[in-house]
């Protein structure tokens, strides 16, 4: 091990393994860390949830409920090498995916993944959209940003707690081990080709551990309790759309689900060296929470709720009274009855050495994630009030959209190589 | 004084803390000159001579002809500011790893009307981000109304500035109606070299320091998002009051086919003496005629080709005897530069008899 490697401490030291990938940082990782001793999968899919993003099931919950995502993730962006997907190929990929599920059981103590495919991958494969889902290309969502569409076939994401299992998986996935967790998996061969790759990691102390990176301060403002660069818990029980919310009720995806993954950078300078904690409070939350000095730390006290009251109906008067809006505030209006339209598993990253988010949002169709993001860019509210563009409304000011991905996760059953109509 | 005159009594141009110790020679205690320089003991709540006034120099200009705007970028060295949200202000110091003050500025070439519209900046050294972020919308006394904040570079050298924009949230009317819908982009290359910053002229501004009034802005070559004078203002002016220091010009128009044919009740508000304009309120408005209100909404920030960066919104004909009342909901939310920052936080309403 080298000398560099001994001062990182253990969480700091597998978040680098994991952004590095591959299979030099994989054995380092297993070197330098004692295996775990990981329960296998199952040998029997059948009894595997029909949907692919069932997860919460598989997750931990904290002391007031709240689910809490797996700290390690990876995505992994591949194209399909074919014209038009046969059944060998299919199966090729089918045993890749099973294999890991013979390897690790499902859940955060052993992997979670799912695999989402492109509107490019429908059209360039079978000249045709996926049946019965409007999958459209990616776009901009706010009128002051400029992404890069992503067009890859398709997505893997795969997350645990252990930055040992996302790397043996994605190395198995890749074709470079032949075990991983004591069991005999396969890649997926000449069908995929690996195009990119993005990791990061979520959860209290990965944030503060990682933060020596472009975007945040050098003097480590990161809390060191917080699950998030920006110092706040997010995903709230309240504040996330139930799994089956979010899931296709009919159609041949039905118990499928849309996934919109976003590359966001982060700019965290002025957030920690210009505003104060109460404007944080009031940009990320809403301007009574600033004001109530409601949020202890990262927010735990709130318990499983952002509890916004009726912040949300009172965003405009507050943009033109207090000349301030928050982005819970404002992203509440969104919602479809109580409860949000997305569940977010997003997760912070260090790629590129820069803080940013990979922006992961699970919705029953894209347009509910695209009204979301309306709500959040406030437009609306800047028109008429105090508030600008970007500045004092929520957090615009401190994030910039620099990529943009829509996709289908099918049902398990549809996940490898779908066509359009499947069945 | 130049300031590359105070630096070679200080002694050799290399880094900040060198800097810092030639302030010390101009009287400021080392650190607090750097980070916080002293605030004249005297402010009032009201636009006051800072105590130090310091020279723009200028990166660079540039045009988008087909968007009819110009974008510049400014540097100085670090500053002190306050940022604004509602009616609280956070001082924000200089770090020590701050290298210069950049700011930036978009206006529409031909008339020179300077936009209110976010601006981003990434720098780029060698094609490779450096830094970014959403600049903060600022008034200083010498720049007038930009986009600026504090940045720190890692070396001296050449640099890329990308500047980009949405769209201008503002309603537009007359020949704005149609522009500024896009988002735009410019790339303005400069050379940080501190020899450069640190010439800046200095001045004290001694006992003027502290007393209600304000420089003139000296940058030439480009506008200070100046309104325009009251007697150049269309319609009949039916007052013009002040209300936190800020003067606040009304102005009704009978009929205007850019302002839907209907009557028009403008609202320009300004800062004293230098005109500045004050975009990023919340304004509203009443119109009391014989006890009963006749017109009860908000005015809508709006930028016209005439008016400039203003306040509307079409109140229905007025009548003599009208009592009409501007009620400050959320005053401007822009980051003040030392001399703007205890002026226009507490604003009464301004009310005015037709």
């Amino acid at each position: 091990m080298s000398d560099s490697q001994r001062w990182l401490s253990k969480r700091d030291f597998m978040r680098v393994a994991v952004a590095i990938g591959g299979t030099s940082a994989l054995s380092a990782c297993l070197e330098r860390t004692e295996t775990p001793d990981l329960p296998r999968g199952t040998d029997d899919p059948s009894s595997l949830p029909p949907r692919q993003h069932a997860w919460n099931q598989f997750l931990e919950r904290d002391d007031h409920g709240n689910v809490k995502q797996p700290r390690h993730h990876v995505l992994l962006y591949v194209d399909y090498t074919g014209d038009t997907p046969t059944e060998s190929e299919r199966e090729t990929v089918e045993a890749a995916f099973t294999s890991l599920e013979r390897a690790y059981q499902r859940g955060f103590q052993g992997l979670l993944f799912t695999v989402g495919y492109s509107p490019y991958y429908f059209e360039r494969a079978f000249d045709s959209g996926p049946g019965g889902v409007d999958l459209p290309t990616p776009e901009a969502l706010a009128p002051f940003e400029d992404p890069t569409p992503d067009d890859p076939d398709a997505v893997v994401h795969l997350a645990s707690d252990y930055a040992q299992v996302v790397l043996a998986a994605e190395e198995a996935l890749k074709g470079n081990r032949g075990t991983v967790n004591e069991v005999e998996v396969t890649g997926f061969g000449e069908v995929f080709e690996v195009r990119d790759r993005r990791t990061g990691f979520i959860g209290d102390g990965l944030p503060a551990e990682n933060q020596d990176v472009q975007g945040i301060p050098d003097d480590e403002p990161v809390p060191e309790d917080a699950p998030l660069f920006m110092g706040f818990k997010s995903g709230f029980e309240k504040n996330q759309a139930p799994e089956e919310r979010v899931t296709i009720q009919d159609g041949p995806f039905a118990d499928g689900t849309t996934q919109h993954i976003s590359r966001i950078r982060l700019h965290l300078d002025q957030w920690y060296d210009q505003d104060s904690r109460s404007q944080r409070v009031g940009k990320m939350f809403c301007p009574a929470h600033a004001e109530q000095d409601a949020v202890e730390g990262p927010g735990d006290n709130l318990g499983n709720d952002s509890q916004l009251g009726s912040c949300p109906a009172h965003t405009e008067e507050d943009a033109r009274t207090s000349g301030m809006v928050g982005h819970a505030q404002k992203v509440a209006r969104a919602e479809d009855g109580e409860r949000p339209v997305i569940l977010r598993r997003d997760f912070d990253t260090t790629d590129g050495d820069a803080a940013g988010v990979h922006f992961v949002s699970l919705q029953q169709s894209i347009a509910d994630f695209a009204a979301t993001r309306q709500a959040m860019n406030g437009t609306d509210v800047a028109e008429n009030s105090a508030v600008g563009t970007r500045t004092n409304n929520g957090i615009l000011q401190y994030l910039t959209v620099k990529r943009r991905g829509n996709y289908l996760i099918p049902p398990r059953q549809y996940r490898s190589l779908p066509a359009p109509n499947p069945a | 004084m130049k300031r590359r005159d105070a630096i070679r009594a200080g002694g050799s141009i290399v880094a900040s803390a060198t800097l810092a110790g030639c302030l010390d020679t101009l009287g400021f205690q080392t650190q607090s000159a750097w980070r916080d320089p002293p605030l004249p003991s005297n402010r009032p709540d009201a636009v006051y001579y800072p105590a130090i006034v310091e020279e723009m120099g200028m990166y660079g200009m540039k045009e988008v002809p087909a968007e009819g705007v110009t974008f510049a970028l400014m540097f100085s060295y670090p500053h002190r500011f306050w940022t604004v949200t509602g009616s609280n202000k956070q001082r924000v110091v200089v770090n020590s790893d701050d290298s210069l003050h950049l700011m930036a500025s978009l206006w529409d070439t031909e008339s020179q009307t300077v936009l209110p519209v976010d601006i981003s900046l990434e720098v780029l050294n060698d094609g490779e981000s450096v830094t970014q972020r959403s600049l903060w919308p600022m008034l200083s006394q010498t720049m007038g109304f930009h986009y600026g904040d504090n940045f720190s570079l890692p070396d001296e050298g050449q640099y890329t500035a990308r500047l980009s924009v949405g769209p201008v949230q503002a309603r537009r009317t007359g020949s704005f109606e149609s522009r500024f819908e896009n988002s735009m982009e410019t790339e303005i290359d400069f050379e940080f070299d501190t020899t450069n910053t640190y010439n800046l002229d200095l001045r004290r501004l001694g006992t003027k320091s502290g007393e209600r009034g304000a420089v003139e802005p000296t940058m030439e070559e480009m506008p200070a998002g100046r309104t325009p004078m009251e007697s150049a203002l269309p319609g009949e002016i039916i007052g013009a009051a002040s209300s936190g220091d800020a003067t606040f010009v009304i102005s009704y128009i009978e009929t205007a086919s850019r302002f839907g044919d209907q009557s028009y009740l403008a609202v320009s508000p300004r800062t004293p003496y230098n005109r500045i304009m004050l975009p990023l309120m919340s304004l509203s408005a009443t119109v009391v005629r014989d006890g009963s209100t006749v017109f009860d909404d908000i005015l809508t920030e709006t930028l016209d080709p005439v008016f400039g960066d203003h306040y509307g919104g079409t109140v229905g004909q007025l009548q003599s005897g009208d009592t009409v009342t501007v009620t400050v909901d959320a005053p401007p939310q822009m980051s003040r530069h030392d001399g703007y920052e205890t002026a226009f936080f507490d604003m009464p309403p301004i009310e005015v008899t037709v």
